[in-house]
């Protein structure tokens, strides 16, 4: 009886070898990554949240406790920054995805020359994004840049004045740019999942006589719905957290209009030299992130369950 | 054989390594205002320097000044510093009171070409302490470009001498369909003009009053940002200018957008690239209802790392690129005025495009010269973010002249005095 003999062993002795062989093992293998990870990702989390509770100046810094947190309540800028930010990923996640979406259904079907205008479709991400935001604003330049002219010949603009320059209108520069640079990532993934559909699907939704909209709605998007629910969390996260756009265009103005939370993270370090109260902000705007990707992960869950 | 070889190779090895040990020292030495023909023009003086000093090798390291700030500090701060650095006056505060700049004064003391050097480059260099942390190798003074064609078409026959004029010839230039009087600069770098016309306004120059309180709220000053603010809300100035750094102000008056624009002399080499000798000139900044005007001088120089381990060498680099010769021709190629007396003589800075800014450095009872702060350790945050924002808000109309000015004022005067209380002797 095998029961039998393992249970004469000491009991202590018989843990230990399942603790050697079978738990650390596994260990061992994953170990490099292991290191990997705690070295680039979590060290420097800590030490970043460590900053937040010091006060930085160009080479001296303090302790200040819960200081550079209670800075943040009463700071106008960061709340400006804060809704900046919301209407910059809403409004950029809108479009990029919608569009996206429509190029990928473009994309799905056959026809003359596809793969010639699949391929400049995604060209925008092939594109630094630090060349395409300099780009853009030249294009919105009136002395330089034709977009201004053909706005104000289509009568878009009682005159052909630079976006960028209006704090009403600022922000629609980097989204446009923004929308550019991102169509192809939706477009990208999306047409992967709906090449994945079975073509049965629709051919049998067809055969029961449902239109082209109740095979969309009834077919395409609850198989689409699993991707478009964690490519929008992901998307969210890297458009709230992507400055360069922002930073090469209008560098947060005019009159901060278009301060985003990673352009003021960024001032504050490296302008304002107070890596502390960066930290801080960084710490805040992780939370809000966190936050937000459990909810949209629990949305996904919902979903896939009811698919 | 083999063992020959072997030798063979020994011996050379150890040549290749004996020859790199007597090229004993490398220095490393950065530049922060770049731009690809001037880092060339630098690399060529370089050349020279190490062609007549064998066994000291120059490492230059090119920051784009965009982010030469941040990109420096973050160097320095990490303890990888240079042997020389290219110190820009807003930065010299910050180096220095952290005592990381080394004291030129007895290098000057034993060095030949100190006689010709006129007395400002001592002056500002050693704004900090009393100290000579630095060397200016040239002056970015500010004056006043001017559209000829513009003018003319608008009916005027000469610049503005008076800052009335200065308005009334903005309007009736902008009264000139898709033509605006004054280029404007409300964005990057926008601290220096916006504050220059603010001094005019008020009569009185500089940022403080003896005990150390600001001067940049008094009511005179207000009314010169006051007067910005109106130009640019009724036309004078393009709408897009709010956001104007230095780039776009020199291309809207080269393209003949805006027919005035006040700036150093290294705008020139843009422009005078763009436009015909004829259809522009340079005349001194008009003057304010004290019949006197206050242009910014804003410069730049070398300056060495204290912690340098090869001080007589980064002191021969500096005294090469500071010699009359060699600073003559690096003030031609960057668009600065030079730092030796006599320079003025020399026939590239005898055209009518200089004109304006010799006329402001020889006629001292009119034109008086204004030097940013620098021995204040938080300027550049101000100067750089702070005020370029609230100058912004004030131009949308978001903010009132006198509320931002009360805003600086008070930041300044904290500042100064801290200063003051720090250095009482």
């Amino acid at each position: 009886m095998t029961y039998a003999v393992s249970e004469m062993r000491p009991a202590g002795q018989s843990r230990k070898k399942r603790l050697t062989y079978a738990n650390v093992e596994p260990w061992l293998y994953l170990s490099p990554a292991i290191i990997l990870l705690v070295v680039v990702l979590l060290v420097p989390l800590i030490i970043g949240i460590s900053y937040s509770f010091r006060k930085f100046s160009a080479f001296k810094s303090v302790y200040v406790g819960l200081g550079q947190y209670q800075a943040m309540l009463s700071d106008h800028v960061l709340g400006q920054a804060l809704i900046n930010t919301l209407w910059w990923t809403v409004a950029s996640l809108f479009f990029q995805f919608f569009l996206g979406l429509g190029l990928a259904l473009l994309l799905d079907k056959p026809f003359w020359g596809r793969k010639v205008v699949q391929a400049l479709v995604f060209l925008p991400w092939a594109v630094p994004s630090f060349l395409s935001g300099l780009t853009w604003a030249w294009l919105f330049n009136p002395i330089i840049g034709p977009l201004p002219h053909w706005l104000y010949a289509l009568g878009l603009k009682a005159e052909p004045t630079n976006v960028l320059s209006d704090p009403a209108t600022a922000m629609w520069g980097p989204i446009v740019a923004n929308v550019w640079f991102g169509i192809p990532f939706f477009a990208i993934t999306l047409l992967a999942a709906l090449k994945s559909i079975p073509s049965e699907m629709h051919e049998a939704a067809a055969i029961d006589g449902a239109s082209p909209w109740q095979r969309f709605t009834k077919v395409t998007l609850p198989f689409l719905a699993p991707t478009i629910a964690i490519t929008v969390m992901l998307r969210t996260l890297w458009i709230a957290t992507f400055a360069d756009l922002i930073f090469v265009m209008t560098e947060g103005g005019p009159a901060g209009s278009t301060n985003t939370v990673p352009v003021y993270i960024y001032v504050s370090a490296f302008k304002s030299l107070d890596k502390g109260y960066a930290s801080a902000v960084a710490v805040l705007l992780l939370v809000l992130l966190i936050a937000y990707a459990i909810a949209l992960i629990a949305i996904r869950r919902s979903l896939v369950r009811h698919v | 054989m083999k063992k020959l070889t072997i030798m063979l190779a020994t011996v050379a090895g150890l040549a290749i390594s004996a020859g790199s040990a007597l090229a004993d020292s490398t220095l490393k030495m950065v530049e922060v205002i770049t731009s690809p023909p001037r880092t060339e023009f630098l690399k060529k003086q370089i050349a020279e320097f190490e062609a007549a000093n064998s066994g000291i090798k120059v490492e230059l390291i090119s920051l784009p000044w965009g982010q030469a700030f941040e990109k420096f500090l973050t160097m320095v701060q990490a303890g990888d510093t240079p042997d020389v650095v290219e110190m820009p006056e807003r930065w010299m505060g910050l180096y220095a009171n952290n005592a990381q700049l080394e004291d030129l004064g007895p290098y000057m003391a034993k060095w030949d070409d100190a006689k010709t050097l006129g007395d400002r480059a001592k002056q500002f260099g050693s704004t900090v302490n009393n100290t000579q942390f630095m060397i200016p190798y040239g002056y970015y003074v500010n004056a006043l470009f001017w559209n000829k064609k513009l003018f003319k078409e608008a009916g005027l026959d000469g610049p503005p001498a008076t800052l009335d004029e200065f308005v009334a010839d903005s309007k009736k230039i902008s009264a000139i369909p898709g033509k605006y009087g004054y280029c404007l600069r409300g964005g990057p770098g926008a601290f220096n003009g916006m504050h220059m016309f603010m001094n005019i306004a008020a009569g009185k120059g500089g940022y403080f009053n003896e005990d150390g309180t600001s001067t940049i709220n008094e009511e005179g000053s207000v009314k010169g940002l006051q007067m910005l603010a109106d130009m640019y809300k009724d036309g004078l100035a393009p709408k897009d200018a709010v956001s104007w750094g230095f780039n776009e102000t020199v291309t809207g008056f080269y393209s003949g957008t805006c027919a005035m624009l006040n700036q150093d002399p290294d705008a020139l080499l843009g422009i005078a690239d763009k436009m015909s000798a004829d259809d522009f000139a340079v005349a001194p900044l008009p003057t304010g209802p004290s019949g006197k005007s206050y242009p910014t001088l804003g410069y730049a120089g070398w300056a060495m790392f204290a912690n340098s381990q090869h001080k007589d060498d980064a002191w021969k680099l500096m005294a090469t690129l500071l010699s009359p010769k060699d600073n003559l021709a690096w003030a031609k190629e960057v668009g600065v005025v030079p730092i030796h007396n006599g320079a003025d003589q020399d026939p590239h800075f005898k055209t009518e495009q200089f004109k304006g800014w010799f006329t402001e450095l020889s006629d001292s009872s009119k034109y008086e010269m204004v030097t940013p702060p620098t021995h204040l350790e938080n300027l550049g945050n101000f100067v750089d973010q702070v005020a370029i924002k609230n100058f912004q808000e004030v131009l949308l109309g978001q903010k009132t002249a006198k509320d931002v000015a009360d805003q600086w004022a008070a930041f300044l005067t904290k500042e100064q005095q801290d200063w003051l209380a720090k250095n009482k002797k």
